[in-house]
């Protein structure tokens, strides 16, 4: 139960430091700002880790990625089949295409809109995770257009000021 | 062979193969609980005379079609989905009969989902793996031609006309009850059909056995299916009324198609949705210009898995005198010799252009190539540029 618990804690604050970290990248690299800027408005994500475990909803909105507090019905919903998979998938234990390839989620929606959150999370891991460790969970690992410490301390200073929260109550209501 | 960590494999789909199958239809469908089947299938498919053959052994046994609908399209699409899934409930149908080829069998699967799913629209059951079970709605497929394996797949493509993308309803629960491997239902495919249909299948099992999903099973059914069609390809596209090479390439078809089903299917995949989608160009064209580029983009990535295809591309003694470092490339030369082969055989193209591609439809072609789902599991990742290298070099 302990193991669990700190399982969904961990799973709950990287959901909130990968929406941090894409919208800092936003600004620091061409290949998210690209992908998030052909999302058609109104474009929206459910991750639900597990089904009693943390969530993720954001929405592609007037130019802004917002996290949101629900959504009745998402345009993607990611739904992974259990706690120690959504681990997994969030400490670089296992990447997207891996847990695709495993089975570890099922997806509700359009697949494209898999591959294009896909393409996001492992620019994403690039800049988190070590060369060794995204080395073993993707096939290619994309280069960096700016130093990882710039998007750590970009990061770290968005969770100190209080622009991002790693543990809250969301407030931005569901569209 | 390397066992991944975790895999799943399932093919629940009853296989009636070989000799007066068709005629056993009728009885299935009884032991399924069905007495009024929609019959699904295409013009051309009614206008030579297949679909009559068909019709003709449900009627002889006692269980002629409640209703037919032959407007399937080439691509069929969401919309004829939701329009056969009205006639079927208007009808009073209780079972469905797709005879025909991929697009046929895919747009029942997409009807047997709206209907079991009790849903309006297939738009609203996109996704991978995401539906539960649903109302049990009878399911035969005649396939008449041997290459789509979509009579044991778990997956249905069906084109957006509003986005002009080909979209993946991935689910066991589109797997048909029954599908039924008659070789008569073969043995009148044009010669080019019959080549360009085979090399899909040959496709579906290079793909199978190479992709990131690939498992001890799901290899094992691709590697069996690459022997028979190396074997029995060029046999029936010569020789139509061969009726050992016909049989031997329609079970082939099947094993590849359980293989894909299990373990998807990569690059080669998502580059020839997109170009289907965006371009028109047939599915089994599309495969067979871009397998040996696609292969070599991933030589880098899959060297290992394509040295392990070559015994079952060109035999185990002659693949034992080929230098290990040397085998993947042998198996992307044998794969390209068949494919000469039957372009002189049959005249189908061997280039992009050739099959009306234009240049200007690339860009577009990439972009909706890397949305495509197929790419997920592929050897080695591809964005925009590189799909768009490909293309260049396949033009």
């Amino acid at each position: 139960m302990v193991k669990h618990a700190l399982q969904r804690l961990t799973v709950a604050v990287v959901l909130r430091i990968v929406h941090a970290a894409l919208i800092e990248l936003r600004h620091l690299d061409s290949r998210v700002a690209r992908e998030l800027e052909r999302l058609p408005d109104g474009a929206s994500y459910a991750i639900h880790a597990s089904a009693s475990g943390p969530h993720l909803f954001v929405v592609w909105q007037d130019a802004h990625l917002r996290r949101v507090a629900g959504l009745s019905q998402a345009g993607c919903a990611i739904d992974i089949k259990a706690m120690p998979l959504a681990f997994s998938l969030f400490t670089g234990q296992m990447g997207l295409a891996q847990g695709y390839a495993r089975h570890a989620f099922s997806v509700a929606g359009d697949v494209g809109d898999v591959m294009r959150l896909a393409r996001l999370i492992s620019l994403v891991e690039a800049y988190l995770f070590p060369k060794w460790m995204t080395r073993r969970i993707l096939t290619d690992v994309p280069h960096t257009e700016c130093s990882p410490l710039r998007v750590y301390a970009r990061l770290c200073a968005g969770f100190l000021t209080g622009r991002y929260k790693l543990y809250f109550t969301e407030t931005t209501p569901a569209p | 062979m390397m066992i991944p960590p975790y895999f799943e494999f399932q093919n629940a789909v009853k296989l009636l193969c070989g000799e007066l199958a068709l005629e056993r239809i009728a009885s299935e469908l009884r032991h399924l609980g069905a007495s009024r089947p929609l019959v699904l299938s295409d013009a051309v498919l009614a206008k030579i005379g297949t679909l009559s053959r068909v019709t003709q052994a449900m009627e002889a046994e006692g269980c002629p079609p409640a209703d037919l609908f032959t407007d399937i399209p080439v691509d069929s699409s969401l919309l004829v989905v939701n329009r056969i899934a009205e006639l079927y409930r208007s009808g009073h149908c209780d079972s469905l009969v797709a005879v025909g080829g991929g697009s046929v069998i895919d747009t029942a699967k997409g009807v047997r989902l709206v209907l079991s799913q009790q849903a309006e629209d297939i738009l609203s059951l996109a996704g991978v793996e995401n539906l539960c079970r649903g109302r049990h709605v009878p399911f035969l497929v005649v396939p008449t031609t041997a290459g789509t394996g979509s009579e044991c797949t778990g997956a249905a493509v069906i084109r957006n006309d509003k986005t002009q993308v080909k979209m993946e309803f991935i689910s066991p629960f589109v797997e048909p009850d029954v599908a039924v491997i008659d070789p008569r239902m073969t043995q009148g495919l044009p010669p080019r059909a019959t080549a360009s249909t085979g090399f899909d299948a040959l496709c579906h099992a290079v793909e199978a056995a190479t992709c990131l999903q690939a498992n001890p099973l799901s290899t094992a059914y691709a590697h069996a299916a690459m022997e028979l069609i190396m074997q029995n390809l060029e046999e029936a596209t010569r020789n139509g009324s061969h009726r050992e090479a016909r049989f031997a390439m329609a079970v082939a078809s099947t094993m590849a198609g359980i293989a894909f089903s299990n373990s998807m299917v990569g690059m080669v995949h998502a580059v020839g949705h997109a170009l289907g989608g965006v371009c028109y160009v047939p599915h089994a064209v599309a495969m067979m210009i871009l397998l040996p580029h696609v292969m070599r983009y991933n030589l880098s990535h899959a060297g290992d898995a394509y040295a392990a295809l070559l015994p079952h591309l060109i035999g185990y003694p002659q693949a034992e005198g080929v230098p290990q470092a040397e085998r993947a490339e042998a198996a992307i030369s044998a794969i390209g010799q068949l494919r000469e082969s039957l372009a002189s055989l049959t005249g189908l193209p061997l280039t992009l252009s050739e099959a009306g591609v234009k240049e200007e439809d690339l860009e577009r072609v990439a972009w909706v190539a890397i949305n495509d789902g197929s790419l997920i599991v592929n050897p080695r990742s591809a964005d925009e540029e590189q799909v768009l290298a490909v293309l260049k070099q396949a033009m």
